[in-house]
C-alpha cells in the first residue's frame, strides 16, 4: 500500500515532537540513579529480559515479516520496533499486573542504554534482506539512489531522545512533587496524542483504515502479543518467579513506540518509505495499549494468589525483622513458590 | 479460597487455629514503626491453656463471668483465651470506665475474679475495692507495672497454671469438653434508655453463627489492621473471625494510623465511621496541598469514578431503589448506561492507574474491602470511597445481635444502604403504633417495601437476653424469638435494608459512642434560660440542641423582644445561651467530654402537647427531628468542612 498524499502534516509532526519530548522526560523524571545500580542486583532477571527483549523480539518482528510477506518498508518498520527498547508505560502495566515493578524499571533503564549498541547492530542484521528489495524497487521505478539504514543517525536520534530522560532524571532529582506530575502527564499524553492521531489520520485520509491491508494489523498486534507470550514462557523456563515472570513479559511485549517515532521522523526525513514506517509504528502503539491493558487484566486475576502471599512475607519481614520466617500451613501454597513464599526477595524465607 | 475455621464454640475454635494455623502470626503489637512483635497462633494457644490453668486454680468456674477492664492488646486476647478455655464467660470494659460503671458491672455481674489493664486501673479497682464484696482476685495485664498489693501479674497466674498442667492437670480439656452451645461466651454491659448499664447475654453458638455468616474472605495471607475497642462487639466478631481465618491483627491507634497503613499495607479493615471520615478528610487536604496539575488530575478522576461506578451500579442493580422500578424504564436506562460506560471506559481506566491508584496508596493500598460499623456513614463519604474505588461494606447491627444483622456484600453494593440481610436471619418492618408487620406481608404493594417501620430480628445471632433484667428483657425480646432493635428501616426494592433513625432514643454518633440525651436534657431544662431542649446528632460528630428559650429571662436581662422570633437570630441571646449551656454542662461535673452540647440552634415555637411532645411532656423525637429537620441539618453542616 502506497501514500498518495503525505501522512503526517507538519503540525502533526510538532505534535509528535512534544509527545516525544514530553513523554521522554516523563520517563526521566520516574528514573532515579538508584535505579540504574539496582540493574546490576538483579542481573538475573535483567540478563533474561535483555534476552528476550533484544534476542527474541527482533526474531519475531523479522519471521512475522516474512511469513506475512510485508512490503519491505513495513517489514523495516516493524524490525525496528521489534528492537526497541522498554517504555515506561509497560512499569504501569505491570505495577497493576502485580508484577515485580523493581525488575520493570531495571529493565526499562538498562534496555534504553543497551539500545545505543544493538539497535544498529539488529537493525543491519535483520533488515539487510529487505533493504535490498527496497533499493531495487526504487532503482527501477525512477532509478533513485539506493536505500540504506542510516545507521549513523539512528544512533544519534537515540542520543538526542536520551537528552530529556535526563532532564527528567535532574528534576527528580530536585522536585519529586513536579517529577511525578511529569510522569503523569507523559503517561496521558501519549494516549491523547495517539488517539488524536488516529483521529485525524482517520480524518484526513478516511479510508486508511480500511486500505490497510490485514497483515498489517496482524503484525503490528502479533508483534506484542508474541513478546508477551516469549517473555512468559522464556522467563518460567529459567526458573522465574510468577511476579518476575509478568514483569517480564509485559516488558517485552510493550516497546518504547515514542522512540521509533523519533527515529523515523530524525533519520528516515527524506525517505519516501518514511510514511510507510510511520504508518506501522502508529500501528503498533495504539493496538499496544489495547493488548496490554488485557494481558494485565489477565495476569491481575491469575496472579492474585501469588501476589498476596508476596506482599505478606514482605510485610512480615519489613515489620518482624529480616530473619523472621513465615510458615503457611501444609498444601496451602502451590508448589512453585513453597519452597520461597517471597519468591526471591528475602534470603531468610526460602528453605 | 475461602478456608475459615467452623468449631461448636469459642475455645474450639481457638484450638482448632492453633492446630491448622501452627506458626503463622496471630497477633503483632508495635514497638516503633517499623518494629512490630508477633505472637503466632500456637503461642497464643499454648498460653492460654496455662492462663486457663492457672484460672481454674484460683477458683474460676465454668459459666462464671470473669471481669475484664482493657483496651485493645495482645493480652486482652491471651485473657480472653485463658476465659474462654475454662469455659467462662468474658466480661469486657474499656479502660474508660467511670467509678459507677466499674461497681456496678462487678456486683451486678458477680464477678469474682478480674483482670485489669495498667497501674491507673488496679489503683482505681483497688481504691473502690470496699463497694465490690464479691471480687476476690485481680489480675494485672501490663509487664511494665508492679502489681499492688492483692494483686497478681498476669505471668505469676500463668505460672500456676503451668505448674498445674505439668502435674498432669485435665481439668482444662474437661472445661472445654464441658462447653454447650448455648454457654455465655461473653456478657457485654451496654448504657441503655434506663440509663444503668445493661448485660447483653451473648452465647458461644451466636458467635459461631456469625462465623459461617460473615461474607467476607479473608486467608492466612490478610492483614486487618484493628483500631476499634475490641469490647465493642463488632470489633470483636471480626478478630474472632480474622483468627478463624488464620490471617494476622495488628493493633494500630489513631495517632500511629497514617503509618501504620502504610507499614503493615492492610488488606482489610472494620472501622466505625468516624475513621473513614477522618481518612476522607486526609486524602482531601492531601489533594488540596497538592500541584494544580495533580489536583485538577484528581477532580477529572473523581469525575469519571463517579459517572463510571454510578452505571456499574445501574447496571447490576446496586442502585438506591427507594420506589417501585418500572422494567421498561429500567431497561431503557440500562441500555443509556451502558453506552456511557463504553464511552467512559478508556478514559476511566486510564485515570483510574494513574490517579485514583495512588489516592488508594494514601490507604495502604493493598485494601480489598473494608467494613464500615457501629454507626451511620455519611452518605458522602461512603460515595467518595466507593468512587474511588474502594468498596465500603456498610453493615448494620447491635450488642444485643452480636452483632451482625445485614451487610453490603461485593455483588450487592447498595449505597445508602446497609446491604441484604446475612444468611438464616429474618426480620419484620412493624408499624411503630400498632406493631402491625408491614413488611414481609402479602397485604401490602410489593410485599411491603419501601415501608418504613421499626425493624425487628430473628435469627441464630440473636441474644439470649439482658443478665438479670427479666422485665426489661421482655419488652426487647418478644414472642417467637422477635428482638425489636429499636431503629426504623424500611427494605428498599431490590432487598437492601435502609436504616432512617432510631425510634429510641439512644444517639450513636459517628465516633461510635452512646449517649443518652435525657439525662442531658434534664440538666439543661434547670438552666432558667431554657424553656425546652432536644439533644440531637445521630451519625454526627458531636452533639447538638434544639432550644426553645424562656422569653421572660431575657427581657427580664434587659434583651428587647417581643416574642420567641426576636431571640433566633439576637446575637446576644445566642452568647448568652451559650455561657449557659457551658455552665449547666459543667455544673454536675457527670457529662463525659463527647456528652458536652457544642452547637445550638434556638427555636420560635414552643413544644406542643399532643404534637410534638406526648401528653406526659415526653419528646416526640421523631416528630421534631422530621419538623426541624433543616435546622438540624443546617446546625451540624456549619462545622464541617466541604470540599
Amino acid at each position: 500500500m502506497e501514500f498518495d498524499t503525505q501522512l503526517l502534516y507538519a503540525i502533526d509532526e510538532a505534535l509528535l515532537g512534544i509527545m516525544i519530548l514530553v513523554i521522554m522526560f516523563g520517563m526521566g523524571a520516574s528514573l532515579t540513579v538508584d535505579d540504574f545500580k539496582a540493574v546490576a542486583r538483579r542481573s538475573r532477571g535483567v540478563l533474561i529480559g535483555f534476552m528476550s527483549q533484544f534476542g527474541a523480539m527482533p526474531l519475531v518482528a523479522l519471521g512475522l515479516a516474512i511469513v506475512l510477506d510485508l512490503d519491505p518498508a513495513f517489514a523495516i518498520a516493524l524490525i525496528l520496533v521489534g528492537c526497541l527498547p522498554g517504555g515506561t508505560t509497560s512499569n504501569m502495566f505491570t505495577y497493576f499486573s502485580r508484577g515485580s515493578v523493581a525488575l520493570s524499571i531495571s529493565m526499562t533503564t538498562a534496555s534504553t542504554i543497551m539500545a545505543l549498541f544493538m539497535m544498529p547492530i539488529l537493525l543491519s542484521l535483520y533488515t539487510s534482506g529487505f533493504t535490498q528489495q527496497l533499493s531495487d524497487a526504487i532503482f527501477a521505478a525512477d532509478g533513485g539512489t539506493e536505500f540504506v539504514i542510516p545507521t549513523k543517525n539512528i544512533v544519534v536520534s537515540l542520543v538526542l531522545v536520551l537528552i530529556p530522560v535526563a532532564g527528567g532524571m535532574v528534576l527528580r532529582r530536585f522536585s519529586p512533587g513536579w517529577a511525578k506530575t511529569a510522569e503523569d502527564t507523559a503517561g496521558f499524553m501519549g494516549i491523547i496524542v495517539i488517539l488524536f492521531l488516529l483521529g485525524t489520520l482517520f480524518l484526513r485520509h478516511g479510508d486508511i483504515l480500511i486500505r490497510t491491508p490485514w497483515q498489517l494489523y496482524a503484525s503490528a498486534i502479533g508483534l506484542g502479543l508474541a513478546g508477551f507470550f516469549f517473555g512468559f514462557w522464556a522467563s518460567r523456563l529459567f526458573g522465574m518467579q510468577p511476579i518476575f515472570q509478568r514483569a517480564i513479559s509485559l516488558e517485552t511485549g510493550i516497546q518504547n513506540g515514542p522512540v521509533s517515532f523519533a527515529i523515523i521522523l530524525l533519520s528516515f526525513a527524506d525517505s519516501p518509505v518514511r510514511d510507510q514506517m510511520l504508518w506501522l509504528a502508529i500501528l503498533y502503539s495504539a493496538f499496544i495499549v489495547m493488548t496490554s491493558s488485557f494481558i494485565t487484566l489477565y495476569y491481575r486475576k491469575k496472579g492474585r494468589f501469588d501476589w498476596e502471599v508476596y506482599r505478606n512475607t514482605v510485610v512480615h519481614n519489613r515489620l518482624f525483622g529480616e530473619s523472621y520466617v513465615t510458615h503457611y500451613p501444609e498444601g496451602f501454597l502451590p508448589p512453585r513458590i513453597a519452597h520461597d513464599p517471597s519468591q526471591g526477595t528475602s534470603p531468610s524465607q526460602k528453605r | 479460597m475461602d478456608s475459615r475455621i467452623i468449631a461448636s464454640n469459642l475455645a474450639d475454635l481457638y484450638k482448632k487455629a492453633a492446630d491448622k494455623y501452627e506458626t503463622l502470626p496471630a497477633f503483632a503489637t508495635r514497638r516503633t514503626s517499623l518494629e512490630w512483635q508477633p505472637v503466632t497462633f500456637r503461642e497464643l494457644y499454648e498460653r492460654g491453656r496455662k492462663l486457663s490453668a492457672g484460672l481454674i486454680e484460683l477458683g474460676v468456674e465454668a459459666r462464671e463471668q470473669v471481669g475484664l477492664l482493657s483496651d485493645n492488646r495482645y493480652e486482652w486476647m491471651l485473657a480472653d483465651y485463658g476465659i474462654q478455655l475454662s469455659g467462662a464467660v468474658n466480661t469486657p470494659r474499656g479502660a474508660d470506665v467511670t467509678d459507677d460503671e466499674l461497681i456496678y458491672i462487678v456486683n451486678h455481674a458477680r464477678i469474682r475474679v478480674a483482670f485489669v489493664e495498667n497501674d491507673a486501673l488496679q489503683k482505681k479497682i483497688v481504691r473502690l475495692r470496699p463497694e465490690l464484696p464479691e471480687l476476690q482476685e485481680i489480675i494485672l495485664m501490663s509487664p511494665k507495672s508492679e502489681p499492688l498489693e492483692g494483686v497478681r501479674a498476669l505471668e505469676e497466674v500463668m505460672a500456676i497454671g503451668a505448674l498445674q498442667l505439668e502435674k498432669g492437670d485435665k481439668r482444662v480439656d474437661e472445661r472445654m469438653e464441658g462447653i454447650r452451645p448455648d454457654d455465655l461466651f461473653t456478657l457485654i454491659y451496654t448504657s441503655g434508655t434506663t440509663g444503668k448499664p445493661k448485660g447483653v447475654m451473648l452465647t458461644h453458638s451466636n458467635m459461631m453463627s456469625q462465623m459461617s455468616v460473615i461474607p467476607i474472605e479473608l486467608a492466612c495471607t490478610d492483614r486487618v489492621l484493628s483500631i476499634l475497642p475490641i469490647w465493642h462487639i463488632f470489633e470483636r466478631v471480626f478478630e474472632v473471625y480474622t483468627i478463624s481465618c488464620g490471617a494476622c491483627n495488628y493493633y494500630t491507634s489513631i495517632r500511629t494510623l497514617g503509618e501504620d497503613l502504610q507499614n503493615v499495607e492492610p488488606t482489610f479493615m472494620g472501622s466505625a465511621p468516624r475513621l473513614w471520615e477522618s481518612l476522607h478528610q486526609r486524602i482531601l487536604d492531601n489533594v488540596r496541598s497538592a500541584h494544580p496539575v495533580r489536583r485538577a488530575l484528581f477532580h477529572i478522576a473523581y469525575f469519571l469514578g463517579h459517572y463510571y461506578q454510578e452505571s456499574i451500579f445501574y447496571i447490576t442493580e446496586n442502585d438506591l431503589q427507594l420506589k417501585p422500578q418500572s422494567r421498561i424504564k429500567r431497561a431503557i436506562f440500562k441500555i443509556g448506561h451502558l453506552i456511557r460506560l463504553f464511552i467512559m471506559v478508556p478514559w476511566y481506566g486510564f485515570f483510574n492507574a494513574a490517579v485514583l491508584e495512588s489516592v488508594r496508596k494514601s490507604a495502604g493500598g493493598s485494601i480489598k474491602a473494608t467494613v464500615s460499623g457501629g454507626g451511620a456513614l455519611p452518605i458522602e463519604i461512603d460515595k467518595f470511597f466507593n468512587y474511588i474505588g474502594i468498596p465500603v461494606l456498610e453493615g448494620y447491627g447491635m450488642t444485643e445481635t452480636c452483632p451482625v444483622i445485614a451487610v453490603r456484600t461485593e455483588d450487592k453494593l447498595v449505597n445508602g444502604t446497609v446491604g441484604p440481610l446475612v444468611p438464616d436471619t429474618e426480620i419484620r418492618i412493624v408499624d411503630l403504633e400498632t406493631e402491625e408487620v408491614l413488611y414481609p406481608n402479602s397485604k401490602n404493594p410489593y410485599e411491603g417495601r419501601g415501608m418504613r417501620g421499626e425493624i425487628w430480628v430473628r435469627g441464630p445471632q440473636v441474644m439470649k437476653g439482658y443478665y438479670r433484667e427479666p422485665e426489661i428483657t421482655k419488652t426487647v425480646l418478644r414472642e417467637g424469638g422477635w428482638l425489636r432493635t429499636g431503629d426504623l428501616g424500611m427494605m428498599t426494592f431490590n432487598d437492601s435494608l435502609k436504616i432512617l433513625g432510631r425510634s429510641k432514643s439512644t444517639i450513636v454518633l459517628s465516633n461510635g459512642e452512646n449517649l443518652e440525651p435525657e439525662p442531658i436534657e434534664m440538666q439543661l431544662r434547670q438552666s432558667r434560660y431554657i424553656e425546652q431542649c432536644m439533644v440531637v446528632g445521630q451519625d454526627q460528630k458531636f452533639v447538638g440542641a434544639l432550644i426553645v428559650p424562656k422569653l421572660e429571662t431575657f427581657v427580664e436581662e434587659g434583651i428587647n423582644a417581643d416574642s420567641l422570633k426576636d431571640l433566633v437570630d439576637h446575637p446576644k441571646a445566642h452568647k448568652m445561651i451559650r455561657d449557659e449551656i457551658r455552665t449547666m454542662m459543667a455544673r454536675t461535673g457527670g457529662f463525659k467530654r463527647f456528652e458536652q452540647v457544642r452547637e445550638f440552634r434556638l427555636l420560635s415555637k414552643t413544644f406542643k402537647v399532643g404534637d410534638e411532645v406526648t401528653n406526659l411532656f415526653k419528646l416526640k423525637r421523631h416528630v421534631i427531628e422530621k419538623k426541624y429537620e433543616q435546622t438540624i441539618k443546617e446546625m451540624f453542616s456549619a462545622k464541617e468542612v466541604k470540599v
